[in-house]
């Protein structure tokens, strides 16, 4: 327990840390000294660092609610076709000529929620095999649906005539962050990772296979439609904002996991924790690698990913 | 029905997929009883125990617990009743012999709070009851297979069951610990009631007050140990030749094979 504490403790270290470095390094280095009324940190660099922070909270989350609802630690928004149909309704709602508002709420991630759902469900049902969903079957189903998700973007794209806009948008970035956006994200972040919290007693309990769950009083079926529901909304939170940002929510809980243990009373707040100071990082990075060129985060993000992927599924087979 | 029986099944038919395993079994058990259900590989023991707990939805019969029809009672109700031991118990990488049995008191955990003084204090108790204050720390995938299986019992016993169900408890352990587990199942009956299955007779015969021999889902004999482990019951379920003896010490019936 102490150990934990500990841990949590550097991880907002670190955070701070990174969040720092972030502001001040850039195309245009800011000194401690300029900070008062500076327009780059306060309107250009700050909310961008927020933004960055609050998609890795949603995408680590999201991945840690998904791997423990799926019992499969190789689920991941990204690997199960969420982010890419999440990505089809933001393409949609992009192209858009007009942008729409519904009830105050801008029409991107309500789109993306939409389309993520679809592609969720098509997942989930697809893997569905004698009454039960199988892991590697739901895998599976989540690269089939989302290489078919990437085709239709790839149309949307060209039908659109908005070719560059959104290409870039789906790489996945930071550069467009305002204060607006963040706005827009917060409340689904802390929706989503308040009901994740209460729900991980439930998660915990699942962890002794879905049979003992249930005698243990948890309904399995009802709770993972509500949490794969929550997760796809945390995701298409996400990328309506980021574009398709990938590994996220694989690489963090895996790590997280390997800190403090599978419990998901904590996996979850550090694991939220861990996703911000990853996609800080990454987004500094984005900005500063080749500077004044700026690399799509999602670049990054699937350079690193996609090797770690592989590692956890090679040394899951080990096993 | 006095009301002092634990279970009641009724022409309990059931199985999975359209394939009938359980076909058409009656028997009661009574309060504070240990009832061992023994019979061949694939006879529905686990069936019949996945039944009782809820997990199998019977396609016909009717199964009482306490008085109350299983079939009526939210999960939540049937998770403050009943807990089953299953067969395979995967040890949570990560999780100490503490926060397993923690787990147990998931049936109590209210939608917006997580485990209380009252859950840590039952889990005390389990830690004490089963002389387990050593091992509390030690994380669970360090531990024997008799030793998890002691945990995997602890956990079911920190849901506080009325009616505790264990599928093969003390397959594959040693000797010494087939006899640790039997006894504290024996310790659990005095405040609960205890079905379990087995494969070992003498065991079963040495441990339950009960036998329930069942073969092809219904139940062939069933009564006091040396009533059910007859020359003849043998011969019927398992196509085995043995002899029935008495155990001169303890007087327990036990199976001696002929050649």
């Amino acid at each position: 327990m102490k150990n934990k504490k500990k841990t949590l403790i550097y991880l907002i270290g670190i955070l701070a840390l990174v969040s720092l470095i972030s502001l001040f390094v850039g195309s245009v280095w800011v000194a401690p000294t300029e900070l008062s009324g500076n327009t780059i940190i306060w309107q250009i660099r700050l909310p961008r660092v927020v933004l960055s922070a609050l998609c890795g909270v949603l995408l680590a989350t999201s991945g840690v609610i998904l791997q423990g609802i799926l019992r499969n630690p190789l689920a991941d928004p990204y690997i199960l076709g969420v982010s890419s149909g999440a990505g089809i309704g933001a393409a949609i709602a992009l192209s858009l000529p007009f942008s729409m508002v519904i009830l105050g709420i801008s029409s991107i991630p309500l789109f993306a929620f939409v389309f993520a759902l679809a592609s969720v469900f098509v997942v989930y049902r697809l893997s569905y095999v004698k009454g039960r969903s199988a892991p590697e079957t739901l895998i599976l189903a989540g690269v089939a649906v989302a290489s078919f998700a990437s085709a239709i973007l790839s149309l949307i794209i060209i039908v659109s005539g908005r070719l560059q806009a959104i290409y870039f948008w789906l790489l996945g970035s930071f550069s467009l962050s305002s204060w607006g956006d963040v706005w827009n994200l917060l409340p689904y972040g802390l929706v989503g990772i308040v009901i994740s919290y209460f729900y991980s007693k439930e998660l915990n309990a699942l962890l002794l296979g879905e049979e003992i769950a249930l005698t243990l009083g948890v309904e399995v079926e009802k709770i993972r439609v509500r949490l794969i529901l929550v997760a796809s909304l945390m995701t298409a939170a996400a990328v309506s904002v980021s574009g398709l940002i990938g590994f996220v929510g694989l690489i963090i809980p895996h790590f997280v996991r390997l800190l403090i243990g599978p419990n998901h009373r904590m996996l979850i707040p550090y694991s939220a924790l861990g996703g911000a100071i990853l996609l800080v990082a990454a987004d500094t990075l984005a900005r500063t690698l080749f500077s004044p060129m700026e690399v799509p985060i999602g670049v990054i993000m699937s350079l690193v990913g996609a090797p770690f992927f592989l590692y956890i599924l090679r040394t899951r087979a080990g096993k | 029905m006095s009301g002092e029986e634990a279970l009641v099944v009724k022409d309990l038919c059931c199985g999975y997929d359209g394939t009938i395993v359980i076909r058409g079994i009656s028997f009661q058990v009574e309060r504070g009883e240990f009832v061992g259900i023994v019979g061949p590989n694939g006879c529905g023991k686990t069936t019949l125990l996945k039944a009782l707990i809820g997990l199998i939805v019977p396609t016909h019969g009717s199964i009482d617990v306490y008085g109350k029809k299983l079939k009526e009672l939210p999960r939540k109700d049937i998770s403050r009743m009943i807990a089953l031991v299953p067969q395979m118990m995967e040890p949570v990488k990560g999780f100490t012999v503490s926060e397993m049995i923690l787990l147990g008191r998931t049936p109590y955990f209210e939608r917006f709070s997580f485990e209380t003084e009252d859950d840590h204090a039952v889990k005390r108790w389990v830690i004490a009851e089963l002389k387990m204050e050593e091992m509390a720390d030690t994380p669970v995938s360090n531990l024997s297979g008799g030793e998890f299986q002691r945990v995997a019992i602890a956990r079911a016993l920190a849901q506080e069951p009325r009616l505790m169900l264990l599928d093969e408890p003390i397959s594959h352990l040693d000797i010494r610990y087939q006899v640790k587990i039997l006894k504290l199942l024996r310790k659990i009956r005095q405040s609960r009631t205890v079905i379990a299955t087995f494969h070992d007779l003498n065991m079963a015969s040495r441990f339950c007050q009960r036998l329930i021999l069942m073969k092809n889902g219904e139940v062939i004999a069933s009564g006091r140990p040396d009533e059910v482990l007859s020359r003849e019951n043998i011969w019927k379920a398992y196509r085995i030749k043995a002899e029935v003896k008495t155990n001169p010490k303890t007087k327990h019936a036990r199976l001696v094979l002929l050649p």
